[in-house]
């Protein structure tokens, strides 16, 4: 028989609910729908969305570029300081991203310890582009494919690697055909995380790579900037990305336990 | 489980308990434009309270919009000072206000970074092809001045084709100046005094093109301590106050 769930878990877990799904629904009681054409279809709203389309998706690239071998790094090579490596790398997760902005702008920036010799020996400028979007959203965004990877890398019962050297295959083949294919469902789900979580950058790029609209202004910067000028045009753009992140992580749950 | 939910109901009320005990003392409660943060939480309110033994003086800071919006809807504001008289009419309109005085002015000025990469020397050449400048957002009410001023200048359209960030505030301006990022932006003078601590360099607007903001200060209808507002609106405006905010970059009303 299962367990009678106690009462006061049911009311503490309604109250945890309704508290995090009021604010989703007052968006939808004050959205001026009437005005719902003019705001999605002006040149502001598509521009943005855009933007936020091709910065999240490249973001996510870079993000598995570069994750999954920090990941295989973590799990498996023999390194020093691993357990300090693994909390610098996942760092971004916790910090609040203004933050990662700021340290963005001071290493990257025109002005940056890096960014100081980009800008006057190569005539490169990530701030006030949409490079500089995509590196403050990679910044935070990275860390989750490398948690979901590294977890899934400690996960996969390695005797089938060492059958697949004993009968001859090569590392690389090996990771191709074994490893890769086990891993999918992490690598899925920790690109989906990532891409979700630069859908919903805010903080680093405005920090970083400032707000100018088609270059670095992504969705959450225009209902930033909306707010101010059109409150009800700002609502009806906070429900397109209520609409699109829940579209993603409905669709994540549904991607996992698929493939359990 | 049960000791952790008797937790819960107890720490609200430890800390309304604590609220009350504060009622020995004089609390004035002032709602003020956040440019006005620096001046008034270092130099004004510390002054004030010396000189007015049990006082004790609490700040809001926030766009003055919004604080006219929660002094008519909550009406828990003593003094009200805000950056522009648009929202000192609305006040005094709802709940009303008395001793409604213009305090301060605060003077639009074009910032670079110290080593002024792009030479920037007048209004003029912020047009110049090139140039990266960053603005408040429109809406921002210095976004707004900004733009008013370029445009008295004349050189609107092509400022704006310059322009590489629309800024949240005037801070966020300041701060994307003093880290190199730009090579110009438009802020008020109060926002990079030498007391404010921001290392940018500074080019006038000539006057004809400014825009100049004035601040009104107020004792607000229903104020719970109007005698102590009364004395505050008073220190703002005479000479102690006048001396401490010019010191804070604003100017003297002319």
């Amino acid at each position: 028989m299962r367990a009678r769930t106690p009462l006061p878990l049911w009311i503490l877990a309604g109250t945890g609910a309704v508290f995090v799904a009021l604010p989703l629904s007052a968006l939808l009681i004050r959205a001026p729908w009437g005005d719902l054409g003019t705001a999605l279809t002006g040149v502001g709203a598509g521009t943005a969305f855009r933007l936020s389309i091709v910065v999240s998706l490249v973001a996510t690239g870079l993000s598995l570029l570069l994750g999954v071998p920090l990941a295989w790094v973590l799990a498996r090579a023999p390194i020093p300081g691993r357990s300090v490596l693994r909390a610098i790398v996942v760092l971004p997760v916790v910090l609040p991203p203004v933050v990662g902005g700021l340290g963005l702008l001071q290493a990257l920036g025109r002005g940056g310890v890096i960014g100081r010799w980009l800008y006057e020996g190569l005539g490169v400028q990530l701030t006030f582009t949409i490079w500089g979007a995509i590196a403050a959203t990679t910044f935070v965004s990275m860390p989750l494919v490398v948690l979901a990877t590294e977890s899934g890398l400690r996960s996969i019962d390695r005797r089938y690697e060492r059958a697949a050297a004993a009968l001859g295959a090569s590392p690389a083949y090996s990771i191709r055909r074994i490893v890769l294919p086990m891993l999918a469902p992490q690598l899925a789900a920790g690109a989906v995380l990532a891409w979700a979580r630069a859908l919903g950058e805010f903080g680093a790029t405005i920090t970083f790579a400032g707000n100018f609209a088609g270059r670095t202004q992504t969705l959450p910067l225009a209902v930033y900037e909306a707010r101010l000028t059109d409150p009800g045009g700002a609502i009806l753009l906070s429900l397109l990305l209520v609409a699109l992140s829940l579209g993603v992580l409905v669709a994540m749950r549904d991607r996992i336990t698929q493939a359990r | 489980m049960q000791r952790f939910l008797a937790f819960l109901l107890v720490v609200p009320m430890v800390a309304a308990c604590g609220g009350e005990s504060a009622d020995d003392t004089t609390q004035l409660t002032v709602f003020a434009g956040s440019s006005l943060t620096v001046a008034f939480t270092d130099r004004i309110g510390p002054n004030f309270e010396a000189a007015h033994e049990g006082a004790t003086v609490v700040f809001n800071f926030g766009a003055s919009d919004s604080l006219a919006a929660q002094i008519q809807s909550e009406g828990s504001a003593d003094v009200f000072a805000s950056a522009s008289g648009t929202w000192m009419d609305a006040v005094e309109e709802d709940p009303g206000v008395s001793d409604r005085n213009d305090f301060v002015q605060n003077r639009l000025v074009i910032i670079t970074p110290t080593d002024n990469p792009a030479g920037i020397a007048s209004t003029d050449d912020l047009a110049t092809s090139g140039v990266q400048l960053v603005l408040a957002a429109e809406g921002v009410p210095v976004g707004d001045y900004s733009r008013e001023a370029l445009d008295n200048a004349g050189i609107l359209a092509d400022a704006e084709a310059n322009v590489v960030s629309n800024e949240e505030d005037n801070a966020s301006v300041v701060a994307k100046i003093t880290a190199g990022e730009a090579d110009a932006g438009i802020v008020y003078e109060s926002d990079i005094s030498a007391a404010a601590g921001n290392d940018v360099a500074a080019i006038e607007i000539p006057d004809d093109t400014n825009v100049i903001a004035t601040y009104p200060i107020a004792v607000v209808t229903g104020a719970s301590n109007a005698d102590l507002a009364v004395e505050f609106v008073a220190y703002v405006t005479g000479p102690e106050g006048q001396a401490a905010l010019t010191e804070y970059g604003f100017e003297p009303i002319t």
